[in-house]
């Protein structure tokens, strides 16, 4: 089995939001990404999928909780500082939306580049520009889209140009959250496919958060599932979709839709009422790899 | 008779760069009780067609031909004074994003009454205040007379999708206009939204065009479908044709490049290229520059709508019956 | 109840300590700054004094002791209500800030209460005719009154109307010995009253045009206008309801801006009322009259802002309940 990349245990964040009262954002949630890995975390809005990876990529600082990358300590400030060029240019993420990630008055060589030229990293193919144009080929933006800015482009064109942008650095880990929410589905897949054909290039992990499950199901190599900030259920991809054992879970898998209208109607949603969690609960290993949050 | 007929609406913006054409020559119907959905991705017009349709375009956008009737009364060539009247009574409208469609400073109870009340202004405060609880039980919100004091801020984003619905039942109307509405929600919330709208219809008899970009969202809700694209309607036909023998190549497309259709492991199916610019768009089908199946004469000349079957209808040349035969890859054989 | 109790504490206290860090400012800057008091007292008499008349002089006003002494002192006197005489008028300050702040109160506060009722109408307007020719006109007219500095308006207006027409007059509150008529009040007010309202105008109804446009454009006007509404009915019910809390608020901050605004207005009319006062003091450094004069404005932009947050909280709902927005955290299930 490949060696673990990231190991997330016990992290907890809670939001303040006056002096005396706060929100738990993410309660003690643990897994752990390999090399050359795609995980997926998913959950519906506000289970905390995005504070996960703010927290991993150390934007936001947690409550709780332990962070490793590559054996160095995400949360010991001076582990961090001794590591910080290696942090920065191995860890990339990508956000939802690229609208507003992406500076709008910036070209989309310059965007791309940004990370080179921060960390002053030499391009490898020459020049700046070079080095534009071969990481735009590889996510298939067309030379032409450089010298334009975000507004002036589609959202596909935007994600990709994000996407470029996390990988100029050569990423290990590739954290993407809700990366193709906003996209309409063709261009979703052209997404889709580029992050399974950099996983088998370049072997690069993938943390990918998403609420769609079936492009989950389609991408990742194992899920876990977030519900209110607790992680209920983590297993291997088909495992899970095809033996979900949390309530939460069996809940969330009710809710795809099928592009099959005699199926999609027959479809039911499954209830999952919040206050038949029971309130002390630990993860168990029930089958290899799957983990599920039972009653001690 | 049908409920709504639209005839040739053709819909242009403005821009600096020219003359957009938003909408080009569309045509499409709708009976009295039926759930139809207008799909396609964003930038197809759908968004502007419903909205040409119920007269909220903004002012930069112009209609230029075509007529849309709604039972009986032709709306393009009506004053707006008179629309005004008709709209929340005989059409009305839920949008994408239940958080901004509401107005944040107003009661949800008092956004539902003004709407009871714009359409019936002798109505007693009390008989408006049983309307008001009558419609958000109709749209399944519990416990309604707690309801009606809280604010949109208050709600979560299902309750305040069921609230816009409840705004657009207020007076009745016959037909509903939902633009995106299950967008903004997750897909428990969607599946939700989308029985309630068909629940509706069955309570009700409300006819809905329900605008989507989600073909689960269209297999779910709809009766028929009407595929969308570059400002155009490519295939139209029932949910069932749609999706189990779809004609047009970009529906093919659709189709495969959904993630649950395909098998784990395999290549998604992508469509290469990227839309055609509507200011000054190609004179052949727009299809063309992005079509693997696409002949000669898609370059030079746009497809009229072949007929498949009564319902079923598609614009692409590979209904001709002088066209060469092509194994499709979606359907042909699971009819039904 | 208690909960609010202890925020009333909490407010007042840090209302008082800043008043109290007000203060000492006020009194180092102006005792550090370049002048002889003893002229505001003494008038062109300090000027010939020997050294040994000044120091006494100065003893007699308190002047020779340490800063800190003096602040000490000045401090103890205002807490028992005492804030000292003017140098200039040889009058209790409050008395004389007193007989002042009538006049103040009347052009100020008419000139705020006419910018607080112009502003949304000519915002209203502008929007219901955004980029026709009254909003574009308005917008320019605006824009070019807006940057006209007061003073040279009202130099303007005094060289147009009483220098050469002759219809108003160009000084003062009243005429000798009509301190009472209304009439003659009035005409005395119109041209500084003019150049309050000109000159504040312009930014309140561009504010309110600017918020009503982005109001129109949002989503909850198209489901209004599916409702079947009628456009003004939108506009006023709507979209006006939700600029006023920050409407208001915003006019509760600017009132000390518009006071503010009335000084230098004063100051040109010759008109009695705080801010030719308080120039004067300033210029002649009567240091008691100057302290007080710069606590009072400062109490009143503290208490305005308050005021201003105070009706924020009760008009918006969101910030009534003290809830958060609640977003989509919960389940719908």
């Amino acid at each position: 089995m490949a060696e673990i990349l990231l190991d997330v245990r016990g992290l907890t964040h809670r939001y303040a939001m006056t002096s005396s009262r706060s929100v738990t954002a993410l309660d003690g949630v643990s897994f752990q990404i390999r090399h050359g890995e795609i995980f997926g975390l998913v959950g519906q809005s506000g289970s905390g999928k995005s504070t996960a990876a703010r927290c991993i990529m150390n934007l936001l600082r947690p409550t709780g909780g332990d962070l490793h990358y590559k054996g160095v300590d995400l949360l010991d400030p001076k582990q961090r500082r001794e590591n910080r060029r290696m942090l920065q240019t191995t860890r990339q993420l990508i956000f939802q939306d690229s609208a507003s990630s992406l500076n709008p008055r910036m070209t989309l060589a310059d965007i791309i580049t940004e990370p080179m030229v921060i960390n002053s990293v030499k391009p490898p193919r020459g020049s700046m520009r070079a080095e534009a144009e071969f990481q735009a080929a590889k996510v298939g933006l067309s030379p032409s889209c450089l010298d334009r800015r975000p507004p002036e482009l589609s959202g596909g064109q935007r994600q990709r140009a994000a996407i470029a942008r996390a990988l100029c650095m050569e990423p290990e880990l590739l954290i993407a959250d809700e990366p193709v929410a906003s996209l309409d589905v063709s261009v979703q897949a052209q997404i889709l496919n580029l992050f399974r054909h950099f996983q088998t290039e370049h072997g690069f992990s993938l943390l990918f958060i998403a609420h769609d499950l079936s492009a989950v199901h389609w991408l990742c190599d194992r899920v876990g599932v977030l519900f209110h900030g607790l992680l209920v259920e983590s297993a291997p991809t088909t495992e899970l979709f095809e033996n979900p054992l949390h309530p939460c879970t069996r809940a969330l898998l009710s809710s795809v839709p099928l592009p099959d209208p005699r199926r999609e109607r027959q479809r039911r949603l499954e209830r999952f009422d919040t206050d038949t969690l029971p309130a002390a609960e630990t993860l168990r290993e029930v089958s290899p790899e799957h983990f599920v949050l039972k009653e001690d | 008779m049908p409920l709504l007929e639209v005839i040739d609406l053709s819909v242009s913006f403005d821009t600096p760069g020219g003359e957009l054409q938003a909408v080009r020559d569309v045509s499409f119907s709708l009976d009295a009780g039926e759930i139809l959905a207008i799909v396609g991705e964003s930038g197809c017009g759908k968004s502007v067609l419903c909205k040409a349709v119920t007269r909220l375009l903004p002012d930069t956008a112009r209609i230029k031909s075509g007529s849309v009737v709604i039972d009986g009364l032709s709306l393009s060539s009506m004053p707006e004074r008179k629309v005004q009247k008709l709209r929340g009574q005989l059409f009305s409208m839920v949008f994408q994003d239940p958080m901004s469609a509401l107005n944040p400073s107003l009661s949800i109870g008092a956004q539902i009454a003004e709407a009871v009340r714009v359409h019936a202004p002798c109505m007693k405060r009390s008989e408006v205040r049983e309307r008001v609880l009558e419609l958000l039980s109709l749209v399944g919100i519990d416990r309604a007379a707690d309801m009606y004091k809280l604010y949109p801020h208050n709600l979560s984003g299902g309750q305040r999708q069921r609230v816009v619905t409840a705004v657009a039942l207020a007076s009745g109307p016959r037909l509903l206009f939902a633009d995106e509405p299950t967008t903004a929600l997750d897909a428990g919330l969607q599946t939700q939204i989308l029985d309630l709208l068909r629940d509706i219809r069955q309570r009700l008899g409300t006819s809905t065009v329900l605008i989507s970009h989600d073909l689960g969202a269209v297999a779910r809700a709809a009766d028929r479908g009407a595929v969308m694209y570059a400002g155009k309607i490519v295939e139209t036909g029932t949910t069932e044709e749609i999706f189990y023998d779809p004609r047009h190549p970009y529906t093919w497309s659709l189709l495969l490049s959904l993630p649950s259709r395909a098998e784990r492991g395999r290549k998604l199916h992508s469509i290469s290229g990227t839309p055609p610019t509507l200011i000054d768009p190609p004179s052949g089908d727009a299809f063309a520059p992005r079509n693997p199946w696409a002949l000669e004469i898609d370059y030079e000349q746009s497809p009229p709508m072949f007929r498949v079957t009564d319902t079923h209808f598609a614009a692409t040349w590979l209904l001709d019956p002088r066209a060469p035969k092509i194994t499709p890859p979606i359907g042909g054989n699971d009819r039904g | 109840m208690r909960h609010n109790a202890l925020l009333l504490t909490k407010k007042l206290i840090i209302f008082l300590a800043g008043l109290l860090a007000l203060s000492m400012a006020v009194f180092c800057v102006s005792r550090m700054a370049p002048g002889d008091a003893l002229i505001s007292y003494y008038g062109e008499r300090a000027e010939k004094m020997s050294p040994d008349e000044r120091s006494a002089a100065e003893a007699r006003l308190g002047l020779d002791r340490p800063l800190h002494v003096q602040y000490v002192r000045w401090l103890s006197g205002a807490a028992r209500g005492d804030f000292g005489i003017s140098f200039m008028y040889k009058t209790d300050v409050l008395s004389l800030i007193r007989s002042r702040l009538g006049n103040t109160l009347i052009l100020g506060g008419s000139g705020f209460a006419l910018i607080f009722f112009l502003a949304p109408l000519l915002g209203i307007l502008c929007t219901r005719l955004e980029g026709r020719w009254p909003d574009r006109l308005i917008c320019r007219l605006g824009a070019v009154s807006g940057c006209i500095p007061e003073f040279w308006l009202s130099l303007l207006l005094i060289a147009l109307f009483s220098v050469t027409l002759r219809l108003l007059p160009g000084s003062g509150a009243y005429c000798v010995g009509k301190s009472g008529e209304l009439a003659d009040r009035l005409e005395h007010l119109v041209l500084p009253l003019t150049v309050v309202v000109l000159s504040h105008l312009w930014y309140y109804t561009y504010l309110v045009r600017s918020r009503l446009l982005g109001e129109v454009r949002q989503d909850y006007v198209l489901l209004a206008k599916s409702k079947g509404l009628t456009p003004r009915r939108i506009l006023f019910r709507h979209c006006l309801r939700n600029i006023m809390p920050s409407y208001l608020s915003l006019m509760a901050i600017s009132i000390p801006h518009i006071l503010g605004g009335t000084y230098i207005v004063e100051s040109v009319f010759s008109y009695p009322g705080l801010g030719t006062l308080s120039y004067e003091s300033a210029r002649y450094k009567d240091y008691n009259l100057l302290m007080l004069l710069c606590v009072l404005s400062g109490a009143s932009v503290m208490l305005c802002s308050s005021l201003a947050q105070a009706v924020s909280r009760r008009i918006d709902p969101r910030m009534r309940d003290g809830t958060p927005v609640s977003g989509e955290a919960r389940n719908d299930g």
